[in-house]
């Protein structure tokens, strides 16, 4: 598909559709909103300040509504979407989002009226070697509808399901090509990077790192808002001024948070019992989220190498050096 | 889709009060054909107040109702335990895996539990009552702040009846119990070290008690502990109660030490 195509095919998107898609703000910030006219749509390396996860898992969604002790269920109400732009990598965390949250009714809701269409865009300051160089076997294990390949002068074009070839049909396009979806996990398994990170949290602990992290950190929880594949929740709920009436809810929540992993004290009058006291506790929990528990029980990345959490953090906490400090602290451990 | 969010709604059959700040909810079951196994919890919910993990402390072959023992330590909590007969408690679940007491067929038992966290394990204590031949010779070590925050103590007398009952208090009112923490039963009990050991207390407990195991010649794979975790989701989701590369809500709250032992961050995090 050129340039001039693709231009068309999305004014063709936008005539219908409630399109999502990087575009740069007034304060000439790349954000992801809806799309008003083609124009304004930005296709290219950078990756947008926030995630996609803002239009799949909003940061607080009702659950239920009750009335004295009958609690109904509250699906969301959702028009259709399409986010349109995803780099492949943001495509790799919602992959992931799609796995964990496979049996969450709500989720699925929103999931159900979503349209994909990827890029291979990759952001300048990469750090992942695995998407690093785009081939066309890694879309198998890739959720998305439609993925644009960017070549000479245009794209490639592929689709990964129904709903994507029907959009491309409609629009009298023929010239793609159909990858099945194969499952998430991929046949090599997980990239060395990722394994060799994992291994180094492990197996070759370094408490310096970590303690000098718990130094720099305000535990602010901007990460955990920026991160693709940051989901934690909390639930809550809030009644309305009719009594006995309310919602159930729940929103995002931060593992930076003191009541995160708190519990009730030995006794009703003594202190709350906080499983995570430290600082440098609460980032290394944050740590071993992305690269030791989603990888060890989803066989998934849990990090995509992003960088929005770095672009976040007041503190200049960057996560590629953390990740190049821990393999460092393992490759010396391993000397010995 | 299934919303397994979905609470439903139980009957309150009856309220006992337990010890100064508990009391001892017995419950209608929650659906038909509701079963669970010891060590496994259910979240209940107040509409408007929220909701939070419970052990179901009734004998798992009692089929006719659950119980539940709460204490009053903060909003939800305290609410439940204003309910009165014929109220109504949401419930879901059950979660969780559970003790393994198949293993312990035949075999010495040792619990112990600390405080409130003798909940857990009650379901144990009660197979053992009910059947008196299953177990070579059940122990409990239970610790406590002193005797107000005892729990069960109208059932101590059938307990004994099936098991070697032993109380340790941080401060005795009376000249009855041990005084001293439930560290200390170790070395007046001569407790079998082939026994199969089932534990749960607040986190503090852990570091000494397993200590002392261990001391005395336990085997990590035959300890086995019941771990609590803040939770909202009770499908490993949310991230609250994660430990290492495990979800406490599914994983476990149960796991052996020889398991734990694994985890830099099971008791807390680095
Ligand atoms: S680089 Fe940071 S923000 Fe991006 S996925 Fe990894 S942890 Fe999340
Ligand atoms: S954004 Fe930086 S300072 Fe804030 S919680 Fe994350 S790592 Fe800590």
């Amino acid at each position: 598909m050129n340039k001039t195509q693709f231009s068309k095919f999305v004014e063709y998107l936008l005539k219908n559709n409630n399109v999502i898609a990087p575009q740069y703000n007034v304060e000439a910030k790349l954000i992801i909103a809806e799309l008003k006219k083609t124009s304004d749509f930005y296709m290219g390396t950078e990756l947008p300040l926030d995630s996609w996860k803002w239009f799949l898992l909003p940061p607080k969604q009702k659950m239920f509504d009750y009335k004295g002790e009958k609690m109904t269920e509250a699906l969301p109400s959702v028009k259709k979407q399409i986010f349109l732009g995803v780099s492949i990598l943001d495509m790799q965390a919602l992959t992931l989002l799609n796995q964990i949250f496979e049996q969450d009714p709500y989720y699925q809701e929103i999931k159900k009226n979503t349209i994909i269409i990827g890029t291979s865009h990759m952001p300048k300051d990469n750090f992942s070697e695995y998407f690093a160089k785009f081939e066309e076997n890694k879309l198998e294990h890739l959720q998305f509808d439609i993925f644009l390949a960017v070549q000479n002068g245009g794209y490639k074009i592929y689709t990964g399901s129904e709903d994507g070839q029907r959009f491309l049909d409609n629009f009298k396009y023929k010239d793609y090509k159909h990858v099945e979806y194969a499952g998430p996990i991929r046949e090599e398994g997980l990239d060395l990077q990722m394994v060799s990170v994992m291994d180094g949290m492990q197996n070759f602990h370094d408490q310096k790192i970590w303690d000098d992290l718990g130094k720099r950190c305000i535990s602010c929880g901007k990460c955990t808002i920026a991160c693709p594949t940051c989901f934690c929740f909390r639930m809550f709920d809030k009644s309305h001024l009719e009594q006995g009436s309310g919602e159930r809810n729940r929103c995002w929540d931060s593992c930076f948070y003191n009541e995160f992993t708190q519990v009730a004290g030995v006794a009703p009058s003594a202190p709350k019992h906080r499983l995570m006291a430290t600082t440098a506790q609460k980032i290394y929990f944050w740590y071993e989220h992305h690269f030791v528990r989603t990888p060890g029980t989803y066989s998934l990345p849990g990090c995509v190498e992003c960088g929005r959490c770095t672009r976040a953090c007041p503190a200049d906490i960057d996560i590629f050096q953390t990740q190049r400090d821990i393999l460092a602290a393992r490759n010396k451990k391993k000397e010995k | 889709m299934i919303n397994d969010y979905q609470t439903h709604n139980c009957k309150i059959l009856k309220v006992e009060s337990e010890s100064s700040d508990s009391k001892i909810f017995t419950l209608s079951l929650p659906y038909k054909d509701f079963s669970f196994e010891a060590g496994q919890y259910v979240m209940a919910s107040l509409p408007g107040f929220g909701e939070a993990p419970f052990s179901i402390n009734s004998y798992f072959n009692e089929k006719k109702f659950i119980q539940l023992t709460i204490r009053k330590v903060g909003v939800l909590t305290s609410e439940i335990n204003k309910k009165k007969k014929g109220d109504i408690i949401g419930i879901r679940g059950p979660y969780g895996n559970s003790f393994p007491i198949g293993i312990a067929k035949g075999k010495n038992v040792l619990i112990v539990a600390g405080g409130i966290a003798i909940e857990p394990v009650r379901p144990i204590i009660l197979d053992a009552v009910n059947n008196p031949q299953k177990y070579k010779k059940v122990f409990i070590f239970y610790g406590c702040r002193d005797e107000s925050a005892m729990l069960y103590v109208k059932e101590y007398p059938s307990w004994k009846k099936a098991c070697d009952l032993n109380v340790a208090l941080d401060n005795p009112k009376s000249k009855k119990y041990i005084k001293g923490p439930v560290t200390i039963l170790f070395d007046v009990v001569n407790i079998p070290t082939d026994s199969i050991a089932y534990v749960c207390g607040p986190p503090i407990m852990y570091k000494f008690v397993l200590a002392k195991m261990l001391e005395k010649g336990f085997r990590p794979e035959n300890i086995f502990i019941s771990l609590e975790r803040h939770m909202d989701c009770a499908q490993g989701v949310c991230q609250h109660c994660a430990i290492g590369t495990k979800y406490v809500c599914k994983d476990g709250p149960v796991f052996s030490y020889a398991e734990l032992k694994d985890f830099k961050t099971w008791l807390s995090p680095i």
